[in-house]
């Protein structure tokens, strides 16, 4: 087990292949554990939820991944993260305007596997997220922290912000571009296009 | 076109309805533009996953993540696996409307296969038409010596049947009846009884058994009818 690649890893679970969910486990569940629990703000419960449900999701899916999808950190983050957002969904109160649609599955496929945060450690990426974020103006940081750790819509978020939707789409826009511009500056990895 | 575009960074962070997804997947196909920057926008909203501080999942989470899994798995799957296919296969209902095809299926099969066998019974007899294959002229002795009568071997297919028919009888009290033997080297087979009318005719069929076959025709006056064996006189037989 210990040799064989995440990739394999995966093919084996889709046959029922125990010891292979718990050599996954072994290998991940730090980074999962610690992403869930920044989800919950801290809520070990909730965290134990969401990590027990990634795991469900990995034993009874039948659908295999593939190095060309993407790193395996970011396929089993997507995951975790939509099922976490799906759980924090439940609990906002302002249930009608919520559209729930996480396909992640589709989502992730056409990401390349030659990515550079493969090489840079963790921490070192840690790191560089927050000088990244240094560069955001609030509103900017409000919104991604609203839109990838609190899991809600645009719309959403809108409302909250008492602006019309279409400013929050461009600001959306204008905050990846600036992120995707400061680590491409930094690293010399994040590439623009092919 | 540029209007799609806009929609780039909602299908990066997954916030498009399936049909805005299925459009803009249509327009990521010919915009080179939206080619260029998924990549390193994906890229970059995954980034954004790495802002967290990493700590140890605790050690006992483990078994309670494997318990949770596998105890679920057992209690969803049957052990029984046809029956895991079946329930996997057939709702209630379903099942339920599968029977009854099923069951009204198998009454018309065999209903036509009871119908196929009816009419070819009928073709074989319209195939083959009934004839005598073999007359018997029977007289009368004893007390009905004015009696005579005729009988016919008739063949229909593949049963043979014999008819009998009496004239000139006399009449007979309450429990007497006449019946009719068939003779087989000295032995006596009962081939049926009968009570002639006022006019004293009578007229029996017997439909003969398969193997059976027999030489002469006696007929005897029985005290009673059902004897196996005549107990009474014998007043007709071939001549």
């Amino acid at each position: 087990m210990k040799n064989k690649s995440d990739e394999e890893l995966v093919k084996l679970i889709v046959q029922n292949h125990r010891p292979a969910l718990e050599e996954l486990y072994d290998r991940y569940i730090n980074l999962i554990y610690s992403f869930s629990l920044k989800m919950t703000k801290g809520d070990t419960e909730k965290t134990k939820e969401i990590v027990q449900l990634v795991f469900l999701r990995l034993w009874t899916t039948k659908r295999t991944y593939s190095a060309s999808q993407g790193k395996f950190a970011n396929w089993i983050l997507t995951i975790t993260r939509n099922i976490a957002i799906d759980l924090i969904r439940k609990e906002h109160k302002h249930k009608g305007t919520v559209q729930l649609d996480h396909d992640e599955w589709e989502k992730i496929q056409g990401q390349q596997s030659e990515n550079v945060l493969q090489e840079v450690s963790s921490n070192l990426l840690k790191q560089q997220i927050q000088e990244a974020k240094h560069q955001l103006s609030e509103p900017q940081k409000r919104l991604i922290n609203l839109l990838y750790w609190e899991g809600y819509s645009l719309s959403e978020i809108a409302k909250l912000e008492e602006k019309p939707l279409g400013t929050i789409k461009s600001r959306l826009n204008q905050t990846l571009k600036k992120l995707r511009n400061y680590f491409s500056e930094e690293t010399g990895g994040v590439r623009h296009g092919k | 076109m540029e209007n799609k575009c806009e929609n780039l960074s909602l299908y990066i962070i997954d916030q498009l309805s399936e049909h805005e997804k299925e459009q803009f997947k249509r327009h990521l196909k010919t915009c080179a533009h939206c080619q260029n920057e998924l990549e390193s926008l994906q890229d970059t909203w995954q980034t954004l996953s790495y802002d967290m501080e990493e700590v140890d999942a605790p050690e006992s989470l483990k078994m309670e993540v494997m318990d949770f899994i596998f105890k679920e798995d057992e209690k969803e799957s049957p052990h029984n696996p046809i029956k895991l296919f079946l329930t996997k296969h057939f709702s209630p209902l379903s099942a339920g409307i599968t029977a009854i095809l099923i069951i009204g299926f198998a009454g018309l099969l065999w209903y036509n296969l009871h119908l196929k066998d009816t009419i070819t019974a009928l073709e074989e007899q319209m195939a083959s038409p009934a004839q005598i294959v073999r007359t018997f002229n029977l007289k009368g002795q004893d007390i009905a010596s004015s009696a005579n009568g005729t009988a016919y071997l008739l063949q229909e297919g593949h049963d043979n049947s014999l008819i009998i028919e009496l004239n000139n009888m006399p009449g007979i009290k309450d429990d007497e009846v006449y019946q009719v033997w068939l003779l087989n080297n000295g032995n006596r087979q009962n081939a049926g009884t009968i009570k002639p009318d006022q006019n004293g005719n009578g007229l029996i069929t017997y439909r003969m058994p398969k193997d059976q076959s027999f030489d002469d025709i006696g007929i005897t006056l029985e005290p009673n009818p059902n004897n196996t064996q005549p107990k009474g006189r014998k007043v007709m037989g071939t001549t």
